[in-house]
């Protein structure tokens, strides 16, 4: 697996040259500031959301950029004819997007400790947190695959927030009471994804936390089996000229 | 090295084979070119070859062994050279090399390569301030990086300038004296001339020639020898048969009383071949 951790030097190598992780600290700066400038002293419950926002979005838009400057830089063909398998290639760009997110958490857990009160199990939310952002790396994948260029996968991602991101937060803000669409929302992983993460807040039934455990991770492995089937169809496509 | 018998593909959108039922071989240790002009299924045939394409019909034998059965190691022994710039433009091409290398097991030295192909100066530059024919002589760096046995390059001269191509050309010509195997993909003639051992043209997803270029240009050209020689004050131009031209008396008197200006053999160049083998116009 030494080729895994070349893959992920590389991708966060990159990251940096390419001012990703200038972007990604600019949006942990963001999330900080809301943390500061809300007039709330406990954040216990604000974190989880802000995570929720930023390990869902975030990963799909890094996987995106990352994977659509490769197509534009025609570097895939050559990762292609590489000694890397297109497993290691996959889990790289997902791992090393989930260093980033976990980053995220470390700098809101941190400020929260320092001049807020924050209590939340941390190592639960870590686990949520990659959970979470593997899931969604994965749909960041699918996203490209259906993209020409970055508007396609701005427009694909946009999609995906107002169908599965927006009604939750709904229902969290309690804007939707409508009990039928509660249960409803149980079937889309954005549900199960901010249910994992306030569940590091003690808020939530083990039962539930359980679920949507088994959720993201059957959602994960069967979004992985598709990213890998259809990387080849990918890669084709790439190779024809 | 590599054995192609009756080798079929289609992409699956497509109605019609892309190659339609091809064999060659490609022998250890020669430089052998793919040639014919675009869409005839080049780039495909070689795709196939690198494992860049499956869902083919037909064998493909690399040393004896179906190319289906090899795994990511395979890439250890090959090398691939794009003609289009394959780079993170915002990584110096030290970086780029750095981090090809190290996925790897062996290297050869980067540093020589870039002093050759005069591209050292410049390896702490960003890839992006590099002109076209820069990072064609890095994508060439990035082919060789593995020392690989077997080396495919679709246009590797292609936006060099005549000294750059000629040290790339004096490249591949010394990787061939060491052991090594190149399928070379190319519209450039001059390059095929110059390097391959021996060439197939394809056409339509077939292959419609493979020999040696010196045998290709036997069987397209006319034996006969042209002579242009001062008459008066003018020039006249005749041709003789190549057979038995040392007992012809009209061509020994020819030579031996006027003013000889030009003699050429009438050959065919490797060019009007590929036209000829082809059947296109130009080269697109």
């Amino acid at each position: 697996m030494s080729n895994f951790f070349v893959l992920i030097n590389g991708e966060i190598q990159r990251m940096k040259k390419y001012n990703i992780l200038t972007a990604s600290i600019f949006v942990s700066l963001i999330w900080i500031g809301i943390l500061h400038f809300i007039d709330v002293e406990d954040v216990t419950n604000i974190i989880p959301l802000l995570i929720f926002m930023d390990a869902t979005s975030m990963a799909m838009l890094l996987v995106g950029v990352t994977f659509i400057y490769e197509k534009q830089e025609g570097t895939i063909r050559t990762l292609l004819v590489s000694p890397i398998s297109k497993t290691e290639y996959i889990l790289a760009k997902n791992f090393s997007n989930i260093i980033f997110n976990i980053f995220a958490l470390v700098i809101m857990y941190g400020y929260s400790k320092l001049f807020k009160e924050v209590n939340l199990n941390f190592f639960a939310i870590l686990g949520a947190v990659i959970l979470v952002s593997f899931f969604h790396s994965m749909v960041g994948f699918l996203l490209t695959y259906f993209s020409k260029d970055f508007t396609d996968l701005l427009m694909g991602m946009m999609k995906y927030v107002f169908i599965f991101m927006t009604p939750v937060l709904l229902e969290e803000f309690n804007i939707i009471t409508n009990n039928i669409f509660k249960k409803v929302l149980y079937i889309i992983p954005t549900k199960a994804s901010l249910t994992l993460l306030k569940g590091a807040t003690g808020g939530y039934e083990t039962w539930k936390i359980w679920i949507s455990i088994l959720y993201i991770i059957f959602g994960t492995i069967i979004l992985f089996y598709i990213v890998w089937k259809k990387f080849d169809e990918y890669a084709m496509k790439e190779g024809r000229d | 090295m590599y054995q192609i018998n009756n080798l079929i593909f289609k992409y699956p959108k497509n109605k019609r084979d892309t190659i339609k039922d091809i064999s060659f071989e490609i022998k250890d240790g020669e430089i052998f070119g793919l040639l014919g002009p675009s869409g005839v299924g080049k780039s495909t045939t070689q795709k196939i070859l690198i494992k860049l394409l499956t869902g083919y019909k037909g064998e493909v034998l690399y040393k004896g062994r179906d190319l289906k059965f090899y795994e990511k190691d395979f890439y250890e022994e090959i090398g691939v050279g794009f003609e289009m710039p394959v780079h993170f433009s915002k990584l110096t091409a030290e970086e780029n090399i750095d981090f090809f290398k190290k996925l790897y097991n062996s290297n050869i030295d980067t540093d020589s390569l870039l002093k050759r192909l005069g591209l050292y100066d410049d390896r702490k530059k960003k890839v992006s301030e590099f002109s076209k024919g820069m990072k064609i002589r890095l994508n060439f760096v990035r082919a060789m990086i593995n020392n690989p046995k077997m080396l495919f390059l679709d246009e590797p001269t292609n936006g060099l300038d005549p000294s750059n191509a000629r040290i790339v050309k004096e490249i591949i010509k010394e990787y061939k004296e060491q052991g090594g195997t190149v399928l070379l993909t190319t519209h450039l003639m001059n390059d095929v001339d110059e390097l391959c051992d021996r060439v197939a043209f394809m056409a339509d997803g077939k292959i419609a020639e493979i020999s040696t270029p010196k045998d290709l240009k036997l069987k397209y050209g006319e034996r006969k020898v042209e002579i242009e020689y001062k008459e008066g004050e003018g020039i006249n131009k005749q041709s003789f048969e190549l057979d038995s031209l040392g007992n012809n008396l009209e061509f020994l008197k020819l030579i031996k009383e006027k003013e000889i200006i030009t003699i050429h053999s009438k050959e065919n160049t490797l060019d009007d071949i590929f036209i000829k083998v082809t059947g296109v116009k130009k080269y697109e």
